[in-house]
């Protein structure tokens, strides 16, 4: 590696992602609960959750650039870094009025599947293989349904259904990341599937 | 209590134990590039992980391709591979390894090392075969996107420096950022490439081929990962720019743009070929952004300002046709002392297969250059007589055709190896003690 010695354990980078998961999680739920009016009264709280996600993207491409020890990890990590800017970056046009059609809520749904998509494709074992086959395939699918809250979103914007739908999605996402290091700390081993944790 | 909370969540976070899900090579005997005075006796891998080894796990090549490794052991309590070596003759040799890790994925790897020798670099291991077509069709992409990127944003910048149109603005950030992308793009898959050749493995096992030798060992490899996060961040300044309408993002943006190209010039022949200095590294830099900015600011006149904005046209196209003047002779000046270092002697010029792409590039400029020229000389005086704005519209998008050619030669020639320089000669006095 370029920066051998200074770089971050990859558990580390998977729950500083996971914070950054949870976080987004917390705004949707926050703006869901008290309704998009009371939540555009302050402007600067319509950009917190989209730049968030534009700046997530962003912080990933060190991710993708520096974890080098695979190929399918490199494009996992790319796409998911590109999506995120493309959706938040999409939602802040919206915000900011560059970007008027309610349709670019698309772009999330569409975040989804690509990084559900690169879940699945990055983890090459059955369910039940190991731990994090197991979460890896629990992440892809649930990204993968979960797409179908923004594209509701799109068609019906007022829906509190699909708004809280979205939100718990990040949690899910969130919870799974935390738990996706075999011996994470934090929610422990959870699975007995998942064999001797290595080392 | 809420700092007891965050002092625990704080700590959970910083100091957790470690687990990858499928194994890494952590430390290998020979090491990776090392230069050994003597022969080693074994290859010893050690992984973060307990591996099994597999048929071919660890393959010791020679220069002509001969493996000379013994069967391949695993020793699970240290997460080793080990393989027994004949007694090694001076010169390099490639070591190709493989392993299966607990998660049933297979990890592979090269390395190389030299025992009295220095050790090649990784993308010349035994099996490598250099760069294919298709490699030069991705780098050509790379140098289209840095033009469309860097050289836009300069345009806007320094041409049109004023407010532009709505639709103008839109097309302009469509065009910079196409350019971007393609550079984010086309940068990962050039490395991609570059590290396909040197593992030489099925696209399956591809998929778990260990890519940071490639990355940590290699100037190409160091490279990429700088520019990647560069230009990542230049990516998000021109989103912002163009969210936000701040010119000085767009500065920003310009600024590290040019200083990321600088990668491509300390990666390349300039930086590691025979006779590389600074000065051939700072000429390799200037001859790339001169060609950025004039291909780029080219296709921002044909693209952008000849068909949104026509009260724009004149002044854009005068402006332009002279910092393309300057440009040109940036571009000529460093070409042209890079030509001389590059090839020892002229008859290399029609010998060599770097010579003849570089002919080829040389008759793609000069024909650029006519271009350019009777753009400045015959069309710049008379760009307010009517009917010549439509005319000039049609060769602006010849001239950046022709521009695009020309980087497509660039790209041949980035990837050939130019001709090996001549030994120096020993001097007279010790020739005559011999």
């Amino acid at each position: 590696m370029i920066v051998a010695g200074i770089e971050p354990k990859a558990e580390m980078v998977h729950w500083w992602f996971a914070t950054g998961i949870l976080v987004l999680g917390l705004l949707f739920l926050a703006e869901t609960v008290v309704g998009p009016e009371v939540w555009a009264r302050r402007p600067w709280r319509r950009y917190l959750w989209p730049g968030t996600m534009f700046l997530l993207g962003l912080l990933l491409w060190p991710v993708m650039a520096l974890y080098t020890n695979s190929m399918i990890h490199m494009v996992a990590h790319g796409s998911w870094a590109q999506v995120l800017m493309l959706s938040g970056g999409a939602e802040l046009g919206v915000v900011r009025g560059k970007l008027h059609s309610q349709y670019w809520r698309l772009t999330s749904a569409g975040a989804l599947l690509v990084s559900g998509t690169a879940f699945l494709v990055h983890e090459q074992n059955g369910w039940f293989f190991a731990r994090a086959a197991f979460l890896h395939h629990a992440l892809g699918w649930t990204l993968i349904v979960a797409a179908v809250f923004p594209l509701v979103q799109a068609i019906r914007p007022r829906s509190i259904v699909a708004a809280s739908g979205f939100a718990m999605t990040f949690f899910v996402v969130a919870v799974l990341l935390y738990c996706d290091r075999d011996s994470a700390a934090i929610l422990g081993h959870f699975s007995q599937f998942a064999g001797v944790p290595h080392r | 209590m809420k700092r007891a909370l965050l002092v625990v969540a704080f700590v959970a976070l910083v100091a957790p134990a470690s687990a990858f899900a499928h194994a890494s090579l952590q430390k290998e005997s020979p090491s990776f590039k090392q230069r050994l005075a003597v022969s080693p006796r074994q290859i010893v891998l050690q992984f973060d992980q307990s591996v099994d080894a597999l048929p071919k796990a660890i393959q010791v090549f020679t220069l002509n391709g001969k493996n000379i490794a013994g069967t391949p052991r695993a020793i699970p309590a240290q997460r080793e591979i080990v393989a027994s070596l004949p007694r090694l003759p001076k010169g390099p040799y490639t070591v190709r390894w493989q392993a299966l890790s607990n998660d049933g994925h297979i990890v592979t790897g090269v390395y190389t090392f030299g025992v009295r020798v220095p050790a090649p670099q990784v993308t010349d291991a035994v099996g490598a075969q250099g760069p294919t077509r298709t490699e030069d069709i991705v780098r050509w992409l790379y140098f289209v996107g840095l033009a469309l990127a860097v050289g836009g944003i300069g345009f806007r910048l320094l041409i049109v420096r004023g407010p532009l149109s709505a639709r103008a603005q839109r097309r302009f950030f469509w065009v910079t950022g196409i350019g971007i992308v393609t550079v984010l793009e086309t940068g990962i898959t050039s490395f991609l490439l570059r590290g396909e050749d040197f593992l030489q493995l099925p696209f399956s096992r591809f998929l778990y081929g260990d890519l940071s030798p490639l990355a940590s060992g290699t100037r190409f490899g160091q490279t990429f990962v700088i520019m990647e996060l560069g230009f990542a961040l230049v990516a998000a300044l021109i989103y912002l720019a163009w969210l936000t309408d701040l010119n000085v993002l767009l500065w920003v943006a310009f600024g590290l743009g040019l200083v990321f190209i600088s990668g491509l010039s300390l990666s390349g022949h300039s930086a590691a070929d025979a006779g590389h200095s600074w000065l051939s590294e700072l000429a390799d830099w200037v001859h790339l952004s001169a060609a950025t900015l004039w291909v780029g600011g080219l296709v921002q006149l044909a693209v952008v300002v000849w068909p949104t904005s026509p009260e724009l046209r004149a002044t854009a196209f005068r402006r332009f046709s002279r910092l393309a003047t300057v440009l040109v002779a940036l571009l000529l000046a460093a070409g042209t002392y890079l030509s001389i270092l590059r090839l020892p002697h002229v008859h290399d010029l029609w010998t060599t297969g770097y010579g003849h792409v570089l002919l080829v590039k040389l008759g793609l400029v000069s024909l650029a250059l006519t271009w350019g020229a009777a753009h400045h000389f015959i069309a710049v005086p008379r760009i307010e007589r009517p009917g010549v704005t439509g005319t000039l519209a049609r060769t602006l998008v010849g001239e950046s055709a022709v521009a695009m050619a020309v980087l497509l030669a660039a790209a041949i020639l980035t990837d050939s190896k130019p001709p090996p320089q001549p030994l120096p000669k020993a001097p007279v006095a010790a020739v005559s003690q011999r």
